[in-house]
């Protein structure tokens, strides 16, 4: 019988682990109160790959190459006091249970922000944002198979914009 | 010495009668020890654990619950937008928070670099 408890717990605790995503954070806050939330899913991404002339526009930044690589983007901007800290607090929950690794943190005048990749050196399956500032919790969310040379490139263009 | 014929002609009553000639002496304090050990047999199975009867319960619930998120198809949530274009805007909008919050970054380093080069400046100078 201790086996079997053993397995269950076992089997439940996974199935916790993996319901851990970007997704489940996004469900969990996406309706609260000062809540912006963003979500484009891989059907979308998969429309706005299709749109004919995406390299034309963003001032030279050539967004379609990453585009065309996403499955879907979670975006919540909190500005509510009262879930800063539980969403802050799920998001680095579900990047340390992850394979996340810590790509950037800095620190400057109170402003912490975190950036984790997953994936391998060529290709980046997923990425974290975790940006805390003076009463206001950003957290964004990219999954897809994205060339990772095509993804640093992208960022330091619009870096240097 | 009866014979087993008489015993069995025995009525109940006579049985009974020649049973309480023939009682053997109850040890003292007989009754207070069997009460005792009685009591001390209750408190002992009180405090053993008993195997509980919601384990299988409780295991088949999460069995259940295990395959239900297995089998059942998960509800996602609704794209924000319905038009590409403007899904589009807010992607490069997002990448464009994100090297917003990288710069932040990159700031600190230049920062630290300027520092850090400030001594070998000054040597240079001081050389020339």
């Amino acid at each position: 019988m201790k086996h079997i408890i053993v397995f269950f717990a076992a089997l439940l605790l996974g199935i916790t682990a993996s319901a851990q995503s970007g997704k489940n954070i996004y469900q969990k806050y996406s309706d609260a109160e000062n809540v912006s939330a963003v979500y484009v899913s891989p059907a979308m991404f998969r429309m706005i790959g299709q749109i004919p002339d995406l390299e034309v526009g963003a001032d030279n930044v050539n967004l379609s190459s990453v585009i065309r690589t996403l499955s879907g983007l979670y975006i919540l901007n909190s500005e509510n006091a009262s879930i800063n800290s539980a969403l802050r607090a799920d998001a680095e929950r579900f990047v340390n249970s992850s394979r996340y690794e810590l790509l950037m943190e800095a620190k400057d005048s109170g402003q912490t922000v975190r950036m984790y990749t997953v994936g391998n050196d060529k290709t980046i399956e997923g990425f974290v944002m975790i940006s805390v500032d003076d009463g206001e919790v950003t957290f964004i969310c990219l999954d897809g198979q994205m060339p990772r040379k095509d993804f640093e490139e992208l960022v330091a263009k619009e870096m240097s914009k | 010495m009866k014979t087993l014929e008489e015993i069995e002609n025995l009525s109940l009553e006579e049985l009974e009668m020649k049973a309480a000639e023939n009682a053997a002496p109850v040890p003292d304090g007989l009754e207070r020890r069997l009460r005792q050990a009685l009591a001390a047999r209750e408190l002992a199975d009180a405090a053993r654990p008993r195997p509980a009867r919601w384990i299988p319960y409780a295991s088949l619930a999460v069995a259940a619950a295990a395959a239900a998120l297995v089998v059942l198809p998960q509800r996602g949530p609704k794209d924000t937008f319905d038009d590409p274009l403007l899904a589009y805007a807010e992607v490069e909008k997002a990448f464009q928070t994100i090297s917003d919050k990288m710069s932040v970054g990159t700031d600190i380093l230049r920062d630290a670099e300027q520092t850090a080069g400030m001594p070998y400046n000054t040597l240079n100078k001081i050389q020339k």
